[in-house]
């Protein structure tokens, strides 16, 4: 599980390459990248124009005048000023407990053998087969009953539900790698059970438990769906309140500027995605 | 790739027979406690509010047992021209995001070149932007006098009518939402047909297309239809994008139920909504469990 300092490539196929050279494919990957540009960094880009913009007015193709004055009174809304610690601190709140109780469930179903093991995984897996929103309204009819509409607790449940396929996914892939003769090795020169977890197992399934942490925190905060459903309208988290500034767009810049304030954790996570890719943690838990 | 499996001994050790002692039972109790908490809250919140939708839904407000709340949904005019949308706008979103997807991780299986670096950068770029963001950059880029009609307009073309609020820019939304997860189950399948595999084919003379057909189609099925079913229940079931980018009728699932829950207050009429998504994700949701549980059993 040692990581290489040079970054390698993600799909290497070297003899194929040299085999199917001059066949066009490169052409076909000039277009789609062109494509690409054009759509997903077409719509990416508006915004961080947006937010840096004083007037725009069409058919000018660029901001008429550039400057920050929006920053300042967008930084200043109660709303956000209320919403940007709550959504941060929701986060926080959800991914430590999903850790607490995840974690030493994915040890057991890596480590243990016992009856249903099977059985619990797969139900694991089929919680992607219920359309989200869907059971959203089911439960929300349900919290409704319990008073939970509308509260913390309530909120805090909702976003639970996604975090925990990952946090179980993950650290069970990775309690499986640990090598068990080194264990073995150091209970055999008399190290206590306590210490070659700490010592030697923990060290190894590290980097796979952060990496579920940081992806868990990350997908958390930008959960909104269960958020508005759950917690409207006491509990307004940012992505929430993101709803109402695109319908209420009467400053564009509003929006824009939020987007952006909004997006630095993604951005942190964008930095090890890399990564987190190679060793398919994007993908872990949709039982390719 | 990471799928936990269970190593092959399922068998138990042969053990002396003797009485069950407490601390035998304790022991045997541990997995099961170190587990409770996770999976008490997918059955509490997911099977149970599931489950328990699906059986209210068929009483009437009397407490007898009726299909009135499913005859009223499908004689309702509305409710039926939503689902019915519903199901288009999926099934077109899911037919593009493969003909948009599949060439793209064919491209980055067999490219390893700087050029396909790039393309697998941009398309799993929107991994890193959330829903509601990306909705906000759609409107802003694709809204009448936006982004592209200006660019649109530099180049000389007029008579532009924007997809915002219309059928088209949901789609658009969900297909641009959805590309990273397909291309990379793809790849992921595409990654597991081995190299040597290909040459060999290659060596007894098979060509480009009969690689394709032959070898890489079947291998890929399991992806491919991995993909198929979770883009399509992710789709039937969203919300983000359709609320925002969305005609106001006929609206999406996601859309409607919420209105009934949130604007109309009649949570009983939501939660049929809610289960007729269910049901529908049901069908093709059963095709994701098979596959699963098929490769489980084979591991």
């Amino acid at each position: 599980m040692t990581d290489q300092a040079a970054p390698r490539p993600l799909f290497p196929a070297p003899t194929l390459r040299r085999q199917l050279r001059g066949s066009g494919k490169e052409i076909f990957g000039g277009f789609a990248l062109v494509a690409l540009v054009m759509t997903i960094l077409g719509p990416i880009s508006t915004v961080f124009l947006w937010a840096f913009a004083l007037k725009w007015r069409y058919p000018s193709l660029l901001p008429t005048e550039w400057g920050l004055d929006y920053w300042q009174s967008t930084l200043t809304r109660a709303d956000i000023a209320r919403a940007l610690p709550l959504s941060l601190g929701l986060s926080a709140v959800v991914t430590a407990i999903s850790a607490l109780i995840c974690f030493p469930a994915a040890y057991a179903f890596a480590r243990m053998e016992f009856r249903g093991k099977q059985f619990f995984l797969v139900s694991l897996l089929i919680t992607n087969a219920f359309p989200r929103f869907g059971l959203y309204i089911t439960i929300a009819v349900i919290f409704f009953r319990l008073n939970l509409v509308g509260t913390l607790p309530g909120v805090v449940l909702i976003q639970i539900i996604n975090t925990l396929l990952l946090m179980i996914w993950i650290p069970t892939a990775a309690f499986q790698g640990v090598d068990r003769a080194l264990e073995e090795a150091a209970l055999d020169v008399g190290a206590s059970r306590l210490r070659v977890f700490v010592q030697i197992t923990l060290p190894m399934v590290l980097p796979a438990l952060s990496a579920a942490l940081l992806l868990t925190f990350v997908g958390t905060f930008y959960e909104a769906q269960g958020a508005l459903i759950i917690g409207a309208p006491n509990i307004i988290t940012l992505p929430v309140l993101m709803y109402a500034l695109i319908n209420n767009q009467l400053v564009v810049q509003y929006g824009a500027i939020l987007s952006l304030i909004l997006w630095m954790p993604s951005l942190l996570f964008l930095g090890f995605a890399q990564r987190l890719l190679r060793r398919g943690y994007l993908t872990a838990g949709f039982g390719v | 790739m990471i799928s936990p499996s269970t190593t092959a001994s399922a068998k138990p050790a042969p053990r002396k027979a003797r009485p069950l002692s407490r601390s035998t039972l304790l022991k045997a109790a541990v997995p099961y406690l170190l587990i409770a908490a996770p999976m008490l809250i997918v059955m509490m919140l997911i099977f149970f509010p599931a489950l328990q939708s699906m059986v209210r839904t068929l009483f009437d407000e009397n407490g007898n047992l009726s299909l009135a709340r499913y005859t009223d949904f499908f004689q309702d005019p509305i409710s039926v021209s939503n689902l019915s949308f519903t199901f288009q706008i999926t099934l077109i979103t899911v037919a593009i995001l493969f003909v948009v997807c599949f060439p793209l991780a064919l491209y980055l299986r067999f490219s390893n070149s700087r050029l396909s670096n790039w393309v697998q950068t941009l398309a799993l770029f929107p991994l890193f932007v959330p829903g509601i963001i990306l909705a906000y950059a759609l409107i802003r880029f694709f809204t009448t006098r936006g982004t592209l009609e200006t660019m649109l307009n530099i180049a000389g073309l007029s008579g532009y009518r924007t997809p915002y609020l219309k059928p088209a820019g949901i789609i658009i939304g969900l297909v641009w939402e959805s590309i990273p997860f397909t291309v990379l189950i793809l790849s992921a399948g595409l990654r597991q047909v081995d190299d040597a595999l290909i040459e060999s084919a290659r060596d007894v003379g098979a060509n480009n297309v009969q690689i394709f057909t032959r070898i890489l189609l079947p291998l890929i099925q399991r992806p491919a239809l991995i993909v198929f079913t979770l883009n399509f229940i992710g789709i039937f079931g969203s919300y983000t994008i359709p609320y925002l980018l969305g005609p106001a009728a006929p609206q999406m699932m996601g859309v409607y139920m919420q209105r009934t829950f949130s604007e109309f207050r009649l949570p009983d009429a939501a939660q049929t909504q809610a289960v007729i998504t269910f049901l529908m994700s049901a069908l093709v949701g059963l095709l994701y469990v098979r596959t699963i549980s098929k490769q489980r059993a084979e591991r």
